[in-house]
């Protein structure tokens, strides 16, 4: 692995991608989220499929949530744009459309660029462990936002 | 290469056996809690896959979710169509059979009912939302044998404790209970019998009474604060200040409510409510639960998804307001419950630490058809009345019947099933005359009718023995007494 972690190295965009890709498929991580390029062709690795477990002991118990996350040419400097694919009840995500509201997850709103796509479905998740979202109603299992 | 011996991935699907052709991988599948290497061959499908899975994690194969890079591995893909290769690493999730997600919170709702009143003869459990209490809701009925919080009342408890124990004595209470708790009027007419009240005046009594009950007496063990709690007489008569008054206790839990939210909102307040909750409240509600077979928070928990509803229990903290309400509760319960918190339903709080169901006690006693079994049997079997008459808190029933006369004789009179059957009355009527005339621990009747015999021969009734025996039938009652003395003179 380079040496990607030391700050004010800026590592190319596609190397972190790959990099990215790599962990994804290596399981890095606890187990509990999953992502992978959308479409193997894709040379640019701009499309990116997430997968989010949701948390024991909430409403999201059991349930898997799939996500659509888009890496920009900008990227790692600016935040990717996360979608869910699955329809959730979740603050800070969009009833209509799925789309997450970069203001809501601090690590969109604050993001650094050594943030991975790992780190913003896990952010997801332990939003899912919040207080005041673990009990929402959720729409039955299964359903998938309108695009 | 080895592609195309696998041919198309769909065909591949239903063979049983793993083909064998092509290299075999090592994929490591991981669970949130454990992590599995298995080898396959890299042309199998998911649903071979998911075969070899579901024996080494021993699942059902429809338990099994895989997912890889963000996707969900469908059975009729292939490994390699998802570029599954040696060394990867594939997630996976074994669903569980119940919906946990719907299921977990209605059944903390659920465990959050308590047929309250932990602390006397109360079918309190709301009688008016049946309906609510959903899915756990609880056993309406429990086994005869289950000892009763009822049992406290009228002495019951030591009865059984004397080795009056029979199962018919059980189910008299048992049925007391379920009738307590199916008649929401019963219940407030219960409030407002003077029969009761006198009882709950009595802070001794109802202390005596609580202990009796031996879930109670672990749950003192297990929580000394309750005992404490037990032992305190002011908190025992404000406990049982509230029961007489349900306006009362409306403040009191409304009050609490406000508390309560005020305290979630200190940070790390709401894990130490929550705690609490989990410390007192659960096993003190578990307690009452066996008996009353529901919570009734589960009820009044029912509209806020499975919120478990504030219980009151004593503060633990030193705080001011000694009814400091450091009310334990998940998620906004609190407004939930000052509505629905009237029916019948004790919510133990902590002024009301008990859940003393003011509603709930005593009046449905002796109309309820268990009562006159029970009554029979004791006037068939003097030994049993005498037992009864022995207990602590006979005896304070039956001064309090003493000193009402009215009352005492309008209990049985008034109760629907006693005036049904004369027989049963007049048994009833007997009862009460023992019970007058059998207290004669404290204080011989003659003594106790002092002034009314004094009354009485004023009067020109110069027969005291006469007297005495009109006295005792009525009670004390100097008129009723006059009545009965002129009625049994020969014109």
């Amino acid at each position: 692995i380079p040496a990607c972690r030391t700050p004010g190295v800026k590592v190319p965009r596609n190397f972190r991608l790959l990099e990215e890709l790599e962990e994804g498929q290596k399981g890095v991580g606890d187990g509990t989220v999953s992502w992978g390029l959308e479409d193997d062709e894709d040379i640019m690795l701009t499309r990116w499929t997430g997968m989010i477990i949701g948390p024991p002991r909430t409403i999201y118990e059991n349930r898997m949530y799939s996500l659509k996350v888009e890496c920009g040419p900008r990227y790692p400097e600016s935040p990717p744009f996360v979608r869910f694919v699955t329809k959730i009840n979740l603050n800070g995500v969009h009833n209509s459309n799925g789309v997450v509201d970069t203001r809501a997850v601090a690590a969109l709103a604050k993001w650094q660029n050594s943030y991975s796509i790992r780190v913003v479905l896990q952010e997801l998740r332990r939003l899912m462990m919040c207080k005041e979202n673990m009990k929402l109603p959720q729409p039955p299992e299964g359903q998938l936002f309108s695009n | 290469m080895a592609d195309n011996g696998g041919a198309d991935p769909v065909n591949n699907n239903n063979n049983t056996t793993v083909a064998l052709e092509g290299t075999i991988i090592k994929v490591t599948v991981k669970t949130p809690k454990d992590k599995e290497e298995i080898a396959i061959s890299e042309d199998a499908s998911v649903t071979q896959f998911k075969e070899e899975i579901s024996r080494r994690f021993k699942a059902k194969q429809d338990q099994l979710v895989l997912i890889f890079a963000g996707k969900i591995l469908k059975d009729g893909d292939s490994l390699n169509q998802h570029g599954i290769k040696d060394g990867l690493t594939v997630h996976l999730v074994i669903k569980t059979a119940h919906k946990a997600g719907d299921g977990a919170s209605s059944s903390s709702s659920g465990t959050t009912q308590v047929g309250s009143s932990s602390g006397n003869s109360s079918g309190p459990s709301s009688a008016a939302h049946p309906s609510t209490v959903g899915s756990t809701g609880g056993p309406a009925s429990a086994p005869p044998q289950t000892p009763n919080l009822l049992t406290g009342f009228g002495g019951l408890s030591s009865l059984s404790s004397m080795g009056m124990g029979s199962a018919n004595f059980m189910e008299l209470q048992q049925q007391m209970q379920s009738q307590l708790m199916s008649n929401p009027e019963m219940l407030s007419q219960i409030m407002e019998n003077p029969l009761v009240q006198n009882m709950m005046s009595n802070p001794d009594l109802m202390r005596q009474m609580i202990v009796a009950n031996p879930q109670m007496q672990q749950l003192m063990e297990r929580n000394p604060e309750i005992s404490h709690m037990l032992n305190n007489p002011e908190l025992m008569r404000q406990t049982m200040e509230l029961a007489r008054n349900p306006a009362m206790m409306q403040e009191m839990m409304r009050n609490q409510d406000r508390a309560l939210s005020n305290l979630e909102s200190i940070p790390g307040g709401y894990n130490a409510l929550r705690r609490m909750y989990t410390d007192i409240q659960e096993p003190m509600f578990s307690a009452a639960r066996d008996q009353f077979g529901n919570n009734p928070f589960s009820a009044l928990g029912g509209n806020s998804d499975g919120g478990v509803q504030p219980s009151r229990t004593e503060n633990r903290e030193p705080l001011p307001n000694p009814w400091g309400s450091t009310n334990p509760s998940e998620g906004g319960g609190g407004t939930g419950t000052t509505g629905s918190s009237t029916t019948g339903s004790t919510t133990p709080s902590v002024s009301n630490p008990l859940g003393v169901n003011s509603a709930s006690l005593g009046n449905g006693m002796f109309s309820s058809p268990g009562m006159q079994s029970l009554m029979q049997q004791i006037s068939e079997n003097p030994q049993l009345m005498q037992n009864m008459l022995s207990a602590p808190y006979m005896r304070s029933i039956m001064q309090s019947l003493a000193q009402n006369p009215d009352m005492a004789s309008q209990n049985p009179a008034s109760s629907p099933s006693a005036g049904e059957n004369p027989a049963q009355q007049l048994m009833m009527q007997q009862m009460l005359q023992m019970f007058a005339g059998g207290n004669s621990s404290s204080q011989t009747p003659e003594v106790q009718f002092q002034q009314q015999l004094e009354q009485l021969g004023a009067m020109g009734f110069i027969n005291r023995e006469a007297n005495l025996q009109a006295l005792i039938a009525t009670g004390g009652d100097v008129n009723a007494a006059i009545e009965r003395l002129l009625g049994s003179q020969p014109s």
